[in-house]
């Protein structure tokens, strides 16, 4: 299924609408250089997800091309029950790449930007610098595509020493299947900032085959506080490749907080390098899996300086036909002695049609350092249900009580109301 | 419109895992009445409680179980629950993420019935009242079901949930096991404020001493699967004095767990 375009046509067809769009020269050039790779770049290869198999070619060179006409739902019908209809803070909804709504962008205050990518980059030409310096595009064939082609995603930058404590909520939806989506993230926290992002995507559920590539790059500075928030709910035939890296500096908290709830084709990475002594990086991911859901998903910890520590959890529940695969890998380099890695897998089957795996990979290169896992995969617990059933309530509450007890010591880490409220009340209408 | 339920047992054979524990229990509860079951260890009176509420490990291969008439057996275990049995569980399990009280307004609304919901604030008047009763502290309501409880703290919440739930039948599997003197007078107290015509109970013990606090009407003694005994309380006393040998001889039994059993 995965043949893929050729490349000289690919390239042109870009080329010609990259130009259109006034971007900087060195833009242009990066993705030119970056198109030049992806047809010998090898497709990404995951154990336990064959990506392969799915439609790599559902996608479009710029967003008004090849989309099949028509859904039966707006965004608004689809992003409604993800919105705080009362929250505070910075709100912008993108419909199809498009600002559709947009809140508390005029009430930000000074030096803090939040504005889409392409924009940021033709104010700021030097931005193009920082593009995939954190998540270089060589990596696989659809992040070369991916830095050829993106079009879509946020730039916030937090100067040093501003706290901004509301969170900053970006939603995705696209309503019209076909034309791919490429959305690049990128976040600046200056020294000693503080501040949340929260990202959701959102898809139709009855959409075609799309392919989304996204990525998101973080820049840490020393001391800086940063939560992002990662909802995702992505349709059946959606096929979502993801990476999220931070850079994390001398003694700078990173945390990465995930809710995958949709029954689409998800593959995604996220984590941190932790490249200042005394840095920190959390990931704490809650996986529910519906229909056919394929939910693939990385914590990533690279421990590059000394006394450096990270800790992820996952609590992952498969129904239906859900496939779940969470690896945890833990990288200790040589030279961060001191450093501490923690990590903590759950994973429960709630059907007989249903799949987990965890794998938990632990890779140290330095002796002084502390690391440790604990991993399971298992059905849910039969005492509990009928101790719970044995009260008179029934078979599916009770199961909805035991998944809530299970997703609890998660769910309650997450660090900020407003991404828990979202996060429960989706799962909430998910489950069966 | 006082009704007095009963509960009938007749021939209940049961196993696990394909071995048959239960080997034809015959019982008859009624409102009013106290029952007692002692007996040796694994000799199935858990395996009957369990029975008895339908937990899915234990497949029932013979017998009838009725309450008030309906087959207990056809129903589901919140069917059962709902149909006015109740079971104290001998090691309640601990489930994380729901909240004592929540738990109990959920399944006292479930017993109720859809329409029937009893109102949230006099739900908790009625259940702190309850835990004042009990000497359980109000902040027991708070937090998670049975998690971190002590051994003790489990079984005086499961006498809460029981008199909150007003079943017409309950089960209570060595409620006494892990409580302390002051305690057992506590739960055995509670247990006995319930004590009335449309209320039938079933007490599973090893030990005589509950019996003092809570009279029974009649005892019975479980061996090799089977109640192989039964009397009134006097029968409870010469077991705590004399232990199980001398009825073992009356009866020719040597090993008295199911395992021996024929
Ligand atoms: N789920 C189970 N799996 C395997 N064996 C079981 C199971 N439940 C009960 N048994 C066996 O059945 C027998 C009776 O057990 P049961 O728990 O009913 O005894 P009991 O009379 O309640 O004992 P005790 O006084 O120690 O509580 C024992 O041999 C026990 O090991
Ligand atoms: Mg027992």
């Amino acid at each position: 299924m995965s043949e893929v375009m050729a490349v000289s046509a690919l390239a042109a067809e870009a080329d010609a609408v990259f130009r259109a769009r006034h971007e900087p020269e060195s833009m242009v050039a990066l993705r030119s250089r970056a198109l030049a790779r992806y047809e010998e770049l090898p497709v990404p290869q995951y154990e336990k997800s064959d990506i392969s198999r799915r439609n790599l070619t559902a996608f479009a060179t710029h967003s008004d091309e090849r989309a099949s006409a028509g859904t039966t739902q707006d965004w608004q019908t689809i992003a409604g029950p993800y919105l705080d209809e009362n929250g505070a803070g910075v709100l912008l909804v993108f419909a199809d790449g498009k600002l559709v709504s947009e809140r508390g962008i005029g009430a930000l205050p000074d030096g803090i930007v939040v504005e889409a990518l392409l924009d940021a980059v033709g104010k700021r030409s030097a931005l193009v610098e920082k593009l995939h310096t954190v998540v270089p595009f060589d990596e696989d064939k659809l992040l070369a595509l991916h830095a050829g082609l993106w079009r879509d995603g946020v730039y916030v930058s937090i100067p040093r020493g501003v706290t901004f404590e509301t969170p900053i909520q970006i939603v995705h939806v696209v309503t019209r299947g076909g034309a791919g989506s490429f959305i690049h993230n990128l976040y600046e926290a200056g020294e000693g900032s503080s501040a949340t992002i929260l990202e959701t995507y959102l898809a139709a559920p009855d959409l075609a085959d799309h392919l989304h590539v996204g990525v998101t790059e973080a820049f840490i500075g020393q001391g800086a506080r940063i939560k992002v928030g990662v909802v995702s709910d992505l349709p059946r035939r959606m096929t979502s490749v993801v990476v999220r890296r931070a850079l994390v500096g001398r003694d700078a908290a990173m945390d990465w907080i995930v809710g995958e709830v949709g029954d689409g084709y998800t593959v995604s990475e996220i984590g941190s390098r932790l490249v200042g002594q005394g840095s920190t990086s959390t990931c704490h991911a809650v996986v529910l899996g519906s229909g056919r859901a394929h939910a693939d998903l990385t914590a990533r910890m690279v421990h590059e300086a000394k006394f450096s520590e990270s800790d992820t959890t996952a609590r992952g529940v498969m129904q239906g036909h859900a496939f779940g695969v969470y690896r945890g890998i833990t990288h200790i380099l040589k030279g961060a002695s001191g450093s501490n890695g923690q990590q903590a897998e759950k994973l429960l089957m709630m059907s007989p049609e249903s799949r987990a795996d965890a794998i938990p990979m632990l890779l140290i290169d330095e002796n002084d350092v502390k690391c440790g896992h604990a991993a399971s995969v298992g059905q849910i617990n039969e005492e509990q249900l009928f101790y719970l059933m044995s009260r008179g309530i029934s078979e599916a509450a009770a199961k909805k009580m035991v998944v809530w007890g299970f997703l609890d010591p998660v769910l309650a880490q997450l660090p900020v109301d407003s991404v828990r409220g979202a996060v429960e009340r989706v799962l909430e209408r998910k489950m069966k | 419109m006082s009704m007095i339920p009963e509960l009938k047992i007749s021939g209940l054979r049961a196993s696990v895992e394909g071995k048959e524990i239960l080997k034809g229990v015959d019982l008859t509860v009624r409102g009013g009445e106290v029952h007692a079951i002692m007996g040796p260890n694994g000799t199935g009176k858990s395996t009957l409680a369990s029975s008895l509420m339908g937990h899915p490990k234990y497949d029932v291969t013979a017998g009838q179980v009725t309450l008030n008439g309906e087959d207990v057996l056809a129903m589901g275990v919140d069917e059962r629950a709902r149909a006015g049995l109740f079971l104290a569980m001998q090691y309640p399990s601990e489930v994380s993420g729901v909240s004592n009280a929540n738990f109990m307004r959920m399944a006292k609304n479930a017993r109720l019935g859809e329409g029937n919901e009893v109102p949230v604030l006099k739900f908790h008047r009625e259940l702190l009242q309850k835990m004042k009763a009990l000497s359980i502290d109000p902040t027991f309501g708070e937090r998670y079901l049975n998690e971190g409880f002590s051994g003790g703290e489990k079984k005086r919440n499961e006498i809460l949930q029981m008199t909150m739930l007003e079943p017409s039948i309950a089960i209570l599997d060595e409620i006494d096991s892990g409580l302390d003197i002051d305690a057992l007078r506590i739960v055995a107290e509670g247990v006995n404020t319930l004590r009335k015509p449309e209320f039938g109970l079933l007490i599973i013990t090893h030990y005589q001493r509950l019996l003092q606090y809570i009279d029974p009407d009649y005892v019975h003694v479980m061996m090799q699967g089977k109640i192989v005994r039964s009397g009134g309380r006097e029968l409870a006393e010469k077991l705590e004095q004399n232990g199980y040998d001398w009825l073992k001889d009356e009866l020719g039994i040597v090993d008295e767990t199911v395992e021996a059993g024929v």
